[in-house]
């Protein structure tokens, strides 16, 4: 079968289009650069230049495709153009299900996040639940959008089914939205030792593998319109370094930072940034963020898709194994959008933390 | 002490949600009012698994002003006595005078300026005199500022500006404790998440998230504060409102009028 993969260098988009090959089916692999080191050699899979904000070039990939993974997103924490968000995440996703509609693509799968829910109460977030705070985090608000974009071309009958992954680690590259892989990779090299607050704030973790799974499950068995949760555990962030000291066998001794600290901090950034243009290490809305969970629940995916998930020890383990043998191959070639994101703090962004 | 209840009219969505968790959140149980077809069982059993608060909903259309009876009887019924009311439920647009049919401006007119009226009337009816009761007028900074497109609105608003003022004169030195919100802009509506993050420099910082919006109005209502205006520059427009000389104040109204018309 013809599938189309947007994103395809992405890190979801990306393991993505090897599960497929792998599986034998003939994949188009959307990317704005055919060059680009992070997009997988393989006989089934097929570079295609082209870009979500031109229907044109999504005209021709899509070009006798049966089914449509949309994974491409503007998922970094800060763009210097704060358009970008809406642009790539709406208006591309609008570009993308108008396109489909005239190819006729029989089904496609957009992959949302759980930051459109965002933090939680007591109990896991279940796709039923509402949001219960507004949108200040541009890529949660710009997803949600998306989403919406998404329900109307379901009532326009496109069979489109939304999967929400939460915060994805695993065996993948470090890009821009792999917000897990940079504080591993950090605390690896030594350079990652902060813990925000009492270190109790919960978030959940979704092993990489798991996700693509799930992608392909929604593909096969999702219902249009339906919205599928694909997490992991909830984990608080000193269970998280507490796991990932034992799986590295690497002790670093751990710096607590106050919140009400991280959030003056975030004010100094965003003053920074809109003096001097220059990319901030945290931003405020990352720090609100920070005084809340956000745990979200996976069983519907687990019911109706046959979702599972990988126990956190075990994905962390492949994580750090990856990390460290990929050391000094490709991998490690950072993106040059990336190098402007040096900071105090090291080379690391420290927005990751609450990302999804 | 004893668990306070609070009603909530356009409960589901945007402020009238934040609004729900917020008072959820402070202890209060709930009786949630919003249209069919909303999300509001979803938020109604959303708060119940997360708070330990009774909740009640009600799904109903607010311009049928025959239901209100029904909705105090039913308590009265249950011998609930609702303590504070926060008359939410509204209808917003932003459009020029020709734009919208009759059928809209009706509504509008109903929903704005009749429902809170009445829910009021029939909440203090059964208010017990012996507890201090809160009623939660949402007004609009929009009731203070002559803003073009939204001529019927910031009238509506502009009502109940006049009817919270006044009803507070009335019931002075009574247990009944009567505010009046003031809001700019609020992130909500999902063409309002798009609109308002086109806006730049002061424009910008008049907006803000309805959950910081729920928790100022509700500390305010709470130390029966007379007029809420969430956000330091809201507060600052209207200080200089008093002071400015009407053309400037014509030119910022224009210039945010523009900036929405560019995107």
């Amino acid at each position: 079968m013809k599938v189309l993969v947007t994103g395809a260098t992405g890190f979801i988009g990306r393991q993505l289009t090897l599960a497929l090959a792998n599986a034998g089916h003939e994949v188009k692999a959307l990317c704005r650069n055919t060059d680009h080191p992070y997009l997988i050699k393989h006989p089934n899979i097929e570079p295609v230049l082209g870009n979500i904000l031109y229907k044109q070039s999504l005209a021709r990939a899509m070009d006798s495709c049966e089914q449509v993974y949309h994974t491409a997103a503007m998922a970094k924490m800060w763009c210097r153009n704060t358009d970008d968000y809406h642009e790539t995440n709406v208006t591309g996703t609008q570009n993308v299900l108008e396109v489909a509609k005239t190819c006729k693509v029989q089904k496609l799968v957009y992959t949302s996040t759980c930051g459109v829910w965002g933090p939680t109460i007591k109990h896991p977030m279940t796709e039923t639940d509402p949001r219960i705070t507004g949108f200040p985090i541009a890529y949660e608000r710009t997803k949600y959008l998306a989403e919406l974009e998404v329900q109307s071309f379901v009532k326009q009958g496109l069979p489109v089914v939304i999967v929400n992954p939460s915060r994805v680690y695993g065996e993948g590259p470090i890009t821009d939205s792999n917000t897990v892989g940079k504080m591993v990779s950090g605390y690896l090299k030594g350079k990652w030792r902060i813990i925000p607050g009492n270190g109790e704030q919960v978030a959940n973790y979704a092993f990489l593998d798991d996700v693509v799974a799930g992608h392909i499950a929604a593909m096969d068995k999702g219902i249009t319109g339906e919205r599928y949760i694909l997490g992991g555990h909830d984990i608080s962030f000193n269970d998280f370094f507490k796991t990932l000291q034992q799986v590295s066998g690497k002790q670093l001794s751990m710096i607590r930072i106050p919140l009400k600290a991280i959030e003056i901090y975030s004010r100094l950034e965003w003053l920074k940034t809109r003096l001097t243009g220059l990319s901030p290490v945290f931003l405020p809305e990352f720090a609100e963020r920070l005084k809340y969970d956000q745990k979200y629940c996976s069983s519907k995916a687990v019911t109706h898709l046959g979702y599972t998930i990988t126990p956190f020890v075990e994905g962390l383990q492949k994580t750090v194994n990856y990390l460290k043998e990929s050391k000094n191959n490709v991998f490690e070639i950072k993106d040059r959008r990336n190098e402007d994101n040096e900071s105090l703090l090291g080379d690391h962004k420290t927005n990751q933390l609450c990302s999804n | 002490m004893q668990q306070l209840t609070a009603i909530v009219t356009g409960a589901s969505e945007g402020l009238g949600k934040s609004f729900a968790i917020e008072l959820a959140g402070r202890n209060m149980n709930l009786m949630l009012v919003a249209l069919p077809a909303s999300g509001l069982p979803e938020l109604a059993s959303f708060i119940r698994k997360n708070f330990a608060v009774t909740v009640y909903h009600l799904e109903i259309d607010l311009t049928h002003t025959e239901s209100y009876t029904e909705i105090f009887a039913w308590l009265k019924e249950q011998r609930i006595t609702a303590h504070l009311l926060i008359n939410n439920a509204g209808l917003g647009n932003w459009s020029w005078f020709e734009d919208k049919n009759i059928a809209f401006y009706k509504m509008q007119i109903e929903l704005n300026v009749i429902t809170p009226v009445l829910l009021t009337r029939l909440f203090l009816a059964q208010a017990d005199a012996s507890v201090t009761s809160y009623i939660l007028n949402v007004g609009s900074l929009g009731g203070l500022f002559l803003v073009p497109k939204k001529q019927v609105y910031g009238a509506t608003k502009s009502f109940i500006r006049y009817f919270t003022k006044c009803l507070q004169l009335e019931l002075y030195g009574s247990n009944v404790k009567l505010s009046l919100l003031s809001p700019g802009g609020i992130n909500t509506k999902p063409e309002l998440l798009v609109m308002n993050n086109t806006l730049k420099g002061i424009s910008k910082a008049t907006i803000l998230e309805p959950e910081q919006v729920a928790r100022i109005a509700i500390d305010g209502l709470l130390k029966g504060k007379k007029e809420i205006i969430p956000g330091a520059v809201n507060r600052f427009l209207v200080l200089l409102n008093s002071l400015l000389p009407a053309y400037i104040k014509d030119n910022i109204i224009k210039r945010r009028l523009n900036t929405i018309l560019v995107s």
